[in-house]
């Protein structure tokens, strides 16, 4: 029998073309009972490889291949928990002194961490990259047996294997000739390996493909940088025998070796951190003291309900020893309160009555009735799962700091995200390796996934076509058939967007820790599934825009307003909310925004906080595609009878009318109607989850339906359960993560009402986020009465600010608006404007030296430089005539000379602008260019800051507009159903959402809102490119106004020529 | 004196139409680039009117209904270029080649010929309509004047003195051609006419936009005074006969071949010029049956071989017509044109006289002319591919090699060869693993093609063979050795064996009285020899590769 013990799988990173989930299914497939994969420089795919192995029941043994300062790669094996500690500090220290995504080790860091034992770890002599062949390379016979005697001094005699590879070449059999001399003096076990770096022969078109990115070289250019032939694939136990027919004592060592290897990754010693209490208490005492506090903060001291689920909760978290992560959450938490950073608990924590009176979550579960097994259970025996929600930028990335302060640089780490390859990249790469012009590769990949819906006929052969690639030819379809096969390998390691572990202890002798590309942060080598498969414990710290929009805002409205806004004691049923919501006048809102989302609010007509809570989860691909939403709306209507599945789920289903809405409810129906218990419940949902397999989905809908015999529901109730669950646990939200949601939009929806101009600015501070663009969110304000001042370097920050007007708030939009500005000079700008007032704009070129001439340009187009002109009628023009020479030096001795146009313009302003001999009029701005018009201002606001805070380009046509029939958005909604309606604006957003079978829907704005249109997938077809190119779009069809949801179904679609400003729209989604 | 300036518009889609009549009244876009990514480079008013865009992909152009999508062509546009100058030479002898698509002529002296100016003018553009060319004209007494009111204004147009700012104020400003960081300063100052741009205080504009600012605010104003630069003759010589009747024997084709050349050397000759290169372009006829094959399959059409080319690359320039006949001849008799010849092109790419010696002390340098006659009459004999010098390639393909021309060591660049020289002398060092390593324990006798082969097998190991009509039994087998690759276009997957062989005494016997042609060096009458014979995978058959000595 034989053991593979040198595999490299696709987290060699370019250097390996397998998943390790292939790798374990072929490795089972050929009767293999176990199996070592060796990363280069690396864990990574070792938990990946580990779970898939225990499920084919193959023992997954851990190595990496370790590289060395000389060059070659150390082959190590993992034979003990301490073998397995020694690599991962190894493989940490070599990271963290390098370069992202470098590192070599020194003999001396071997020394060190290996002791005199080999610290538990078994070293192969390597293949064509190992210690031996290199020394044989460089040295001959002499050297190569100085190189075997070195091994054998760092990692003992006994843990030295000589690895023999046979892939059917010359010079590799001569170095296994040599190999086999140097153990025979040596007297050291000789090993067979295959060096396998794919599962299966043909993957090694997708290692050559590899080859090619690793070396930026093109498959032409890369000659023998490729692989020889296809021979390091996955071999039989049979195929390697044959192979190695001569030496069988090769073949017979990998089994001697594979029982030594008795380390397996569920033996890591990861500990959780523990929480320093202090008075000598033990965690869990003082977490219930915590918890009691809270709960007389937020439920008062009679609130039985709450006690007793509390009670139940405390007793679930002392069993599973889970209080110090409780505490460490609440730490986090207590640390952005004293900081004053926003901070709220997500997820299904919110399910949590111990983590609301911790204050970790902002939802009451006990009045929501949530169910608290969907967080923690005991029998699933995982750790929990927390989600805070911070705002992004520097406030979170004060807390992560924080965490990484409390826990020390190798107590705490950021998970990984492991980059794919997608479509885009795929191709991108594989067309460089076939040497595509890089215009061409642009072409393409600009072509692959530009849609969400894919058609019928949207297939990637289908875009290749349309990107002029004939598919009949072979290389071509070659091409096609790598990019397929490209999907989900990995390309490296990135960062994850805050995900946190940390750890009692040395975090790097659980896992391998490395540099991240941002300074200052450390990396595992996992990512956050990973790290829940390995059981390591994981806060995720997240960044959310509109936190920090949240947080903006209140800010400004302490500083501007002189009022003190707490989110938290916000009046729970506020009126013109309310208002708000049911006319879906919600842009800028959090969650509530899209056009899918203002489509659904007048229908659903929202009255209370739960109200918004089903708003937020019902626009989601679960119960769209699971035909709830209708149902659901109907029935608050009144247009259709409140039924049940079963009446024993009346419980469960009631406060959603019969139609389930939530996970939870899924989970709850489980539990009523097949007997579920609340783990087994959770356990379903996983099996339905996003890493879905179907014989675990099998399983669970056998378990469900013996649950429903045995409670006598049966039929078509059981069908139609069954169906509801199924369709459903995907794409569902949870209830606590939308009544975390919920409570997010209903700030958002509060702030906007009553603080609009807050608001705004702060929305406008945090782009880009949201639905909406800065135009559509400036355009709305204006709608709604707040003036929005245009940028001007005599008075606009950074950012947008608040000025009072006749006793109203106006925002003046921020210097960060200007197109190119780069942030330092804008700094430069305030800092000496707020010491001296500019006088003109030499005298800002002069004070701001390193300011450009394309960024005066700029400041001058758009009109922020209209002030500096100290005299009447300077314009936008006025100033790019100044700019333009301001931006030439004039040399030392004229630098402070402005005489010569200083005359020319007392002249001109003595005369009233009378001509001058033999050119045209001057204006009174000091310049000879005419002033722009309304056309060209729009144009030069929209090219300078993508926007503009005059009116809607739209507007200045009405006129015109009107004589032709067209109507304006806001007249929509007084319109009957089903008229003929022609209507005009400026695409603001296209979507072509994969729920909605083909169908494009169209945002177009004007001076007076925003119409919807729909596009059907024959009229896409046909006005493709209009649809596409356009910005401006003239629509026919009928009007659809039904419940106050107003949209117009497409018969004709007509560009329009408005004006030629470069607007934008925000697309496919 | 007043000048005349021809203008062709949208250049780049007449240099197109020109070819192809039937476009002149429809929508045409030109698209450029590497497939797949062909973009609108030009497009006629008609291609604008319905939404063509320039940069827009082919695949969008493609979408707009009755829009004629050609490839833009080059050597369309150098014709259509010359046939520009042709038409102005046709008139004037003082002719400035202004830009591809616009010259100008000085009329001085031609009202004798022509008339008055407004006749010339429109003389030019009767002749140019016959050429293929819709061109403006434009004349002025001030070149410059000529040239922008030709590019910004239709048809014929006349400028009296004294009326150029006047005629030219409505032009865009574009149309003067300033560098694009300037037409952007233009744009946003919405200086967008040469009125308003000659209405701009000059001093104060040379602060701004310097003296480039001047020069465009004059030309503006119609100001710009300079003088012709006459075109000079192209350095290209171009030669080319269009055959009454097709010839097919190449007797016949020499001789209109040699009067080119004599032709072509003359003109060579007169300017103290050889050629470089000799470029033989021939027009072919073709057949009916093609023609049928053309009808029922117009997407071949662009495959069939319509024309024939051969390029006469020479080893130093030179112009002795008599020797350059040779050369073609015997190019033309390794691989003769694949049907009979309608037209001939001839174009020589001029360089400066060959230096035979060079230096005082230093022998005269071997004919090249001679070595390349020999190399000709080898490839003449072997084939073009077989001859040079043969390079390894950086690839596992075993026997992969491509021929390099064949250059004498004095061509190198100077003191490169010492160089090449010094690196093959490096002594390797003793202790030199790699190179021990790398160096071939026997020597090889490489078969190229390799011979076919029979092998028989016993376990999987090769056990007898037979090439060359010779049987042997394998004494002993070191192997397989695979290698595969190239799977993305022209793939192999191959297993070497090495093997020792031991022919029968019957079959020696057999083999020298035979008097086969095979080759001797790899059966060299001994007993036994070791091979190199692989199984070719993908041709499933046997091969013999060489032989060790």
């Amino acid at each position: 029998m034989y053991t593979e013990l040198h595999a490299r799988s696709a987290f060699s990173f370019l250097a390996g073309a397998s998943l390790p989930e292939e790798l374990a299914s072929v490795c089972a497939e050929r009767e293999m009972d176990a199996m070592a994969v060796l990363d280069r420089d690396g864990m990574y795919g070792a938990p990946r490889f580990y779970m898939a192995a225990r499920k084919s029941n193959v023992r997954a043994l851990i190595g990496a291949e370790v590289t060395s300062e000389e060059g070659w790669r150390y082959p190590l094996l993992v034979e003990s928990r301490k073998g397995y500690q020694n690599i991962c500090r190894l493989i940490t220290s070599m990271k963290l002194r390098a370069k992202k995504g470098e590192g070599q080790i020194s003999r001396a860091e071997l020394v060190a961490h290996l002791e005199n034992d080999g610290g538990g770890l078994i070293c192969l002599t390597g293949g064509d990259e190992g210690p031996l062949a290199h020394a044989l390379a460089s040295g001959g016979m002499e050297a190569a047996m100085s190189s075997v005697q070195q091994l054998c001094e760092l990692f003992g005699r006994r843990n030295v294997y000589v690895e023999l590879q046979r892939h059917y070449c010359r010079d590799e059999e001569v170095c296994n000739q040599c190999a086999l001399e140097i153990a025979r003096k040596v007297n050291l076990p000789v090993l067979a390996t295959n060096g396998v770096c794919h599962a299966l022969p043909e993957q090694r078109e997708l290692l050559d493909v590899f080859s090619c990115v690793r070396h930026h070289r093109t498959l032409a250019t890369a000659g023998r940088l490729l692989a020889r032939n296809a021979e390091r694939h996955l071999k039989s136990g049979a195929e390697m025998q044959k192979l190695f027919a001569d030496l069988p004592e090769a073949i017979a060592n990998t089994q001697v070796l594979a029982s030594r290897l008795q380390f397996a990754l569920n033996d890591l010693g990861y500990q959780f951190p523990i929480y320093p209490v202090p008075d000598g208490r033990s965690q869990m005492q003082f977490l219930r003291d915590r918890t009691h506090d809270g709960m007389l903060a937020r439920y008062g001291a009679d609130n039985e309900r709450a006690r007793k689920q509390i009670a139940h909760e405390l007793d679930v978290i002392e069993k599973l020893d889970l209080a110090g992560y409780f505490l460490i959450v609440w730490d986090i938490i207590r640390f952005c309160g004293q900081q004053n950073i926003l901070v709220q608990g997500r997820g299904s924590a919110a399910n949590s009555a111990v983590c609301y009176a911790l204050g970790i979550t902002a939802v009451d579960p006990v009045g929501m009735e949530l169910l608290f097994e969907r967080f923690l259970s005991e029998e699933r025996g995982e750790w929990p799962d927390i989600d805070l929600d911070l705002p992004s930028g520097n406030q979170r990335e004060r807390a992560i700091q924080y965490v990484y302060e409390r826990y020390g640089k190798l107590g705490a780490a950021m998970t990984a995200n492991v980059i794919t390859y997608r479509g885009r990249s795929a191709a991108r790469e594989i067309g460089k390796a076939f040497a595509f012009d890089p215009e061409v590769l642009n072409r393409l990949t600009s072509l692959v996934g530009a849609w969400e819906y894919k058609d019928a006929n949207d297939t990637l052969e289908r875009q290749f076509q349309d990107a002029g690639l004939d598919l009949q030819h072979p290389q071509i379809r070659k091409f096609c058939e790598l990019c397929l096969r490209f999907q989900d390998l990995p390309r490296h390691l990135g960062q994850h967007s805050g995900g946190m572990v940390v750890c009692q202890g040395q975090l790097d002798s659980v896992v391998p820790l490395e540099p991240a590309t941002m300074p200052g942060r450390v990396v595992v080598q996992w990512d956050k599934d990973d790290c829940a498969d390995m059981g390591i414990v994981k806060v995720d710290l997240l960044g959310l825009g509109m936190m920090a929009v949240l947080e903006d805002s209140l800010k400004i409205i302490r500083d501007d307003y002189g009022e003190e806004v707490d989110l938290s004691r916000l009046p729970a049923n506020d009126e013109q909310v309310y208002k708000t919501l049911q006319k879906a006048d919600t842009v800028g809102m959090f969650q509530i925004e899209s056009r899918a989302q203002m489509s659904c609010l007048p229908r659903l007509h929202p009255v209370c906080f739960y109200d918004i809570v089903v708003q937020v989860a019902i626009i989601r691909p679960g119960p769209i595609v699971g035909q709830m939403v209708n149902p659901y709306l109907k029935r608050r209507q009144g247009r259709e009878p409140v039924t049940c599945l079963h009446p024993s789920l009346e419980p469960v289903l009631a406060r959603t009318l019969g139609v389930p809405l939530f996970q939870e409810q899924l989970l709850r129906m489980a539990m009523m109607a097949a007997g579920f218990s609340g783990g087994e419940a959770e356990e379903l949902r996983r099996a339905f989850g996003f890493k879905r397999s179907e014989r675990r989905m099998k399983d669970v809908e056998l378990k469900l339906r013996r649950g429903m015999d045995k409670n006598g529901i049966n039929g078509e109730t059981q069908e139609t359960i069954i169906r509801s669950i199924t369709s459903f646990a995907l794409y569902g939200f949870p209830e606590s993560h939308a009544a975390s949601f919920a409570l997010i939009a209903y700030a958002s929806a509060y702030l906007k009402c009553h603080y609009l101009a807050a608001f705004t600015a702060a929305m406008l501070n945090n782009q880009p986020m949201g639905f909406y663009q800065p135009p559509s969110l400036v355009t709305d304000a204006q709608r709604h009465g707040l003036r929005v001042r245009p940028i001007d370097i005599t008075c606009s920050n950074w950012l947008c600010t608040l000025e009072k007007i006749d006793e109203k708030f106006a925002v003046r939009l921020g210097l960060r608006y200007v197109k190119g500005l780069r942030a330092e000079i804008g700094a430069e700008i305030v800092r000496e404007r707020e010491a001296r007032p500019f006088s003109s704009v030499d005298d800002l070129k002069r004070r701001i030296p390193r300011i450009q001439k394309g960024e005066l340009a700029v400041l001058a187009e758009v009109g922020a430089l209209n002030r500096l002109g100290n005299q009447r009628g300077f314009h936008r023009r006025s100033a790019l005539w100044q700019v333009e020479r301001t931006a030439r030096s004039a040399g030392p001795l004229y630098e402070f000379c402005d005489d010569v146009e200083k005359n020319d313009v007392e002249e001109i302003m003595s005369t009233g602008g009378a001509k001058k001999s033999g050119e045209e009029n001057y204006d009174l701005g000091g310049s000879p260019l005419a002033q722009m018009s309304a056309e060209e201002r729009l144009v030069a606001d929209y090219r300078g800051t993508g926007m503009t805070v005059g009116p809607h380009p739209m507007a200045y046509h009405r006129a015109e507009l009107q004589k032709m029939g067209i109507r304006s958005a806001a007249e929509l909604a007084g319109l009957p159903d089903g008229m003929q309606v022609r209507i005009a604006g400026g695409v603001i957003a296209r979507q072509r959402p994969g729920t909605a079978k083909g169908f494009v829907f169209l945002s177009m704005e004007d001076e007076t809102g925003i119409a919807n249109a729909i596009i059907s997938p024959q009229l896409f077809e046909e006005c493709h490119v209009v649809v596409v190119h356009q910005q401006f779009l003239m629509i026919e069809g009928q009007l659809q106004n039904q419940d106050n949801v107003v949209s117009v179904k497409s018969q004709r679609i007509r560009p329009l020529i408005i004006t030629s400003a470069p607007t934008t729209s925000h697309d496919f989604h | 004196m007043s000048f005349a300036a021809i203008h062709i518009p949208d250049f780049i889609v007449q240099a197109v139409v020109r070819g192809e009549v039937a476009l002149r009244e429809r929508a045409v876009a030109i698209v450029e680039g590497t497939p797949p990514l062909w973009s609108v480079v030009a497009a006629n008013r008609r291609a604008a009117q319905v939404g063509i865009e320039l940069g827009m992909a082919k695949s969008q152009a493609a979408q707009f209904t009755g829009v004629e999508i050609r490839h833009r062509s080059p050597t369309q546009e150098k014709t259509t270029h010359e046939a520009l100058l042709d038409l102005g030479w046709s008139v004037s002898p003082r002719a400035e080649d202004s830009a591809p698509d616009t010259i100008v002529l000085d009329l001085a002296g031609l009202s004798g010929l022509f008339g008055t100016e407004e006749k010339i003018a429109h003389e030019l553009a009767k002749r140019g309509f016959v050429l293929g060319l819709s061109a403006r004209i434009a004349v002025a007494e001030n070149i410059e004047v000529a040239i922008l009111a030709a590019r910004g204004l239709p048809g014929v147009t006349l400028i009296p003195p004294g009326e150029e700012a006047e005629r030219l104020r409505a032009l865009p400003v574009h149309t003067l051609l300033p560098a694009p960081e300037i037409l952007e300063t233009l744009t946003r100052w919405g200086v967008e006419t040469y009125g308003r741009l000659a209405a701009l205080p000059v001093i104060q504009l040379s602060e701004r936009l310097g003296q480039e600012g001047v020069r465009l605010h004059t030309l503006a104003r119609g100001a710009l005074v300079r003088s012709l630069a006459l075109a000079k003759p192209s350095d290209n010589f171009q030669e080319e006969m269009e055959l009454d009747d097709s010839v097919e024997e190449l007797e016949s084709l020499s001789f209109v071949l040699g009067r080119l050349l004599d032709q072509l050397c003359e003109r060579l000759a007169a300017r103290s010029l050889s050629a470089r290169s000799i470029r033989m372009e021939f027009e072919l006829e073709r057949s009916f049956e093609k023609g049928l094959q053309l009808s029922a399959h117009a997407d071949q059409h662009k495959l069939l071989p319509r024309k024939f080319e051969k390029i006469l690359a020479l080893p130093v320039p030179m112009r002795d017509s008599k020797l350059l006949l040779k050369l073609a001849r015997l190019r033309l008799q390794s691989d003769p044109p694949p049907a009979a010849v309608l037209k001939i092109a001839l174009s020589a790419e001029a360089d400066r006289v060959r230096t035979t010696q060079h230096g005082l002390f230093l022998p005269a340098s071997p004919e090249p002319e001679k070595l390349e006659l020999t190399m000709a009459r080898l490839a003449n004999l072997v084939g073009d591919a077989n001859v040079g010098s043969p390079q390894l390639m950086d690839t596992h393909r075993p026997d992969a090699i491509r021929m390099e021309r064949f250059r004498l060591a004095q061509e190198a660049v100077g003191g490169r060869r010492k160089k090449l020289i010094a690196l093959r002398e490096k002594p390797v060092g003793k202790n030199s693993s790699a190179a021990r390593m790398a160096k071939p324990a026997n020597g090889f006798r490489l078969l190229r093609p390799s011979a076919p082969a029979r092998v028989e097998l016993r376990d999987g190991l090769p056990t007898r063979v037979f090439f060359h009509g010779v049987r042997g039994e394998i004494v002993a087998a070191s192997g397989p050795w695979r290698t595969s690759g190239e799977w993305w276009q022209d793939p192999w997957d191959q297993a070497e064996w090495d093997v020792e062989v031991r022919f029968s005494s019957s079959a020696q016997k057999n083999k020298r009285s035979s008097n086969s042609p095979s080759n001797p060096s790899l059966n060299p009458g001994s007993e036994r020899g070791l091979y190199l014979i692989y199984y070719d995978l993908r041709q499933q058959g046997w091969f013999l590769r060489g032989m060790y000595d």
